[in-house]
């Protein structure tokens, strides 16, 4: 079971997943990194259906990136996150992606952001958020934890408890996890749990 | 479980004397897990015409872009803002394009005439155009707000009564429905300004 | 008509407690308990899984308990939904079987309050059997045979059994499938998931009463936060060798406003509502 979450500190964004790759009841692997970058400051974090997940991910970034050369400018992570949602609404009423994911960014001037988008292609920016039974778990812990000021020292700490409750409680709980952090000087591993 | 009732909403619009009131609630969830408050329901589409949109969250998203788009192209046509009446027409259209495979979506129009005058609509997720003189409901809340707004509503109110007015509605209409809440916010239009205002609520 | 006969229910310990006090001859005690009249159909099993439907069961609550050094808090919200329709802010959830013992309620409401006040019953009539009380083992033993005898008959019921006995603090999580398990930290509920998060952060066994207090408190509180089908108050029960007492009882719509006074600051609020 796919498990997503990430914090939207001060100055940064921090995201957590698992790194199971599962087909039907076997784990094939346990190093399946689902916190792929789209360019030096925007990472998204993805779930779901393999094949859905990993064809959506590639085309979404190639096109961030296309239009990156293009015009010589990035997009913001705001601007990736609505076409994004665009695309999937659009595939939606075609043939549906089967992804969940949560894109985690920081720009110059408007800081740090963090948007939970679902299969269905609803979008919102949010401080805190997950996908998966683990996150029934985690988000009621970080409501009572989290802070505006929140330091990358802090999520971190809220990441492992995030992730021990879910190891102690989920019955499929996946047996390792990655951390990962984005600020203004860009994406960085920050533990393995 | 309906489609509709998937991310939850309530929502209001009253009409007043030279005045209307527009309020929805600030839930976004996924069925019974709340994820955010501070989800608003309600598009601008001009100074005096505001668009509310209940049932499924992307399909409200998808649509007010399309209407946004829809009246940016107008007003490059026309040279003016579109009249809430002829609004109303255009999305029970937009609406209706999509009869055998329906946006999720049940609208509220609320606007002024240019004349001043109230107009008050809401449809079904297909386009079914319903005017109103007093109050039009939508959402998951529906059926705790049309008893309220029954009893609350009177014709010719103020901007700062029908504020009150629909603030009070929401708030009980909202209190009797899981899937809608944590807090709200209400638009009152009147001829030369939009009074916003964000409510507190029960969050829970 | 056919009826059941539910011997389990009235065990020899109450068979003998009647007996004993000569209550089967004031006929008390001789409730229509131990047989419900059946509906004359002939698929059982589908009819009972048709009318669930129909009953429209309270699931949506959330309630808690965990022993500690200080004895039992059990702590529950106070939602009753059908379907999304709040039907009542104001529901008791917590059964006071006897002073020693409380039962908590979640899944269908009438399920719940029936027979846990059967039970009630049946540790009264325990009670003037033998001159002792009931245990916190024995009541909850009582309530899972009572509902493994009813067990695919379309009840449903998920409940703690608290209290105080001769063994020290009680508690044991009993529901309608018959399942029967002690254990120091329950939750039960379409909220547990929610409350378990807050509860396990905050919990250790040295914990003060009045920390142990908050706990629950505050995992109940976010639960009715994220939770839609709980909600209305937070009620908070202690039970020591003296037996419980409620010690709290707050509208969620006062306490969200006393944990975060400043909506800005709280990590469901990260955009300007008022924005158009």
């Amino acid at each position: 079971m796919d498990f997503l979450c990430g914090i939207r500190g001060r100055d940064f964004v921090m995201v957590c997943s698992d790194t199971s790759a599962v087909q039907s009841i076997v784990t094939m692997k346990q190093d399946e990194d689902k916190l792929v970058p789209v360019d030096s400051h925007r990472l998204f974090a993805i779930s779901g259906e393999a094949g859905d997940r990993v064809n959506f991910s590639e085309y979404i970034i190639a096109n961030v990136r296309l239009y990156a050369l293009r015009n010589g400018s990035q997009l913001s992570t705001k601007a990736v996150a609505n076409f994004t949602r665009s695309e999937l609404a659009t595939a939606l009423r075609k043939s549906p992606y089967q992804t969940n994911l949560l894109m985690a960014g920081y720009d110059e001037g408007s800081g740090p952001a963090l948007y939970w988008c679902d299969y269905l292609a609803t979008l919102h920016h949010m401080n805190i958020c997950g996908t998966g039974y683990g996150s029934y778990f985690v988000l009621s812990m970080w409501d009572k934890l989290w802070h505006p000021d929140l330091s990358q020292d802090e999520a971190l700490e809220l990441m492992r408890k995030a992730v021990a409750e879910v190891r102690a409680r989920l019955v499929v709980a996946p047996p390792k996890y990655l951390v990962k952090v984005v600020d203004k000087d860009g994406i960085r591993t920050v533990a393995e749990l | 479980m309906s489609i509709f009732e998937y991310n939850g909403s309530a929502i209001v619009a009253m009409a007043g004397k030279e005045c209307v009131a527009i309020g929805s609630d600030l839930r976004f969830g996924v069925q019974l897990q709340t994820l955010a408050t501070d989800y608003k329901k309600i598009y601008k589409i001009h100074d005096q015409l505001f668009l509310g949109l209940a049932g499924l969250g992307t399909d409200a998203e998808t649509l007010s872009q399309r209407f946004a788009f829809k009246h940016n192209l107008y007003r490059l046509r026309e040279e003016r803002d579109i009249k809430p009446s002829a609004f109303g027409q255009m999305v029970s259209a937009t609406l209706y394009e999509r009869r055998f495979g329906p946006y999720f979506c049940q609208p509220v129009i609320a606007g002024l005439e240019p004349d001043g005058t109230p107009y008050l609509c809401g449809m079904d997720s297909i386009g079914a155009q319903e005017t109103a003189k007093d109050f039009m409901v939508a959402g998951t809340a529906t059926d705790s707000l049309l008893g309220i707004c029954e009893s609350l509503w009177r014709p010719d109110l103020g901007p700062e009564e029908l504020f009150e007015t629909v603030s009070q509605a929401l708030l009980s209409g909202q209190d009797r429905d899981c899937l809608a809440g944590w807090g709200a916010v209400v638009y009152v239009i009147t001829k030369d300004k939009v009074i916003a205002r964000t409510l507190k609520g029960r969050m829970d | 008509m056919m009826r059941i006969s539910c011997p389990l229910i009235d065990g020899p310990a109450t068979s003998a407690a009647q007996d004993a006090c000569g209550l089967r001859e004031l006929g008390v005690g001789g409730a229509p308990v131990d047989s419900f009249p059946l509906p004359a159909v002939q698929d059982i099993d589908s009819f009972e899984r048709e009318v669930v439907e129909y009953v429209k069961p309270n699931h949506g609550t959330t309630t808690l308990g965990f022993i500690f050094q200080g004895g039992v808090i059990i702590a529950v919200d106070s939602r009753a939904s059908q379907g999304s329709y709040i039907s009542s802010q104001t529901v008791k959830k917590v059964i006071e079987i006897n002073p020693y013992l409380l039962g908590t309620m979640a899944g269908g409401a009438a399920d719940c309050q029936f027979w846990e006040r059967n039970l009630g019953r049946q540790c009264r009539l325990y009670e003037l059997a033998n001159g002792k009380r009931i245990t916190v083992r024995g009541a909850s033993k009582l309530l899972a045979n009572t509902m493994f005898s009813y067990r695919g008959m379309g009840l449903s019921m998920g409940t703690m059994v608290a209290g105080w006995d001769e063994a020290g603090p009680g508690l044991y999580y009993v529901d309608s499938d018959g399942q029967r398990t002690k254990g120091k930290l329950f939750s039960v509920g379409s909220g547990s998931l929610y409350a378990y998060g807050v509860l396990d952060e905050g919990y250790r066994w040295d914990l003060s009463v009045e920390e142990a207090v908050e706990l629950g408190l505050r995992s109940i509180y976010h639960a009715t936060f994220r939770d839609a089908a709980s909600g209305g108050t937070v009620s908070v029960y202690h039970v020591t060798q003296e037996g419980w007492t409620k010690v709290r009882g707050e509208d969620v719509g006062e306490l969200h406003f006393r944990f975060y006074p400043d909506p800005a600051k709280h990590p469901c609020n990260s955009v300007d509502p008022l924005a158009v």
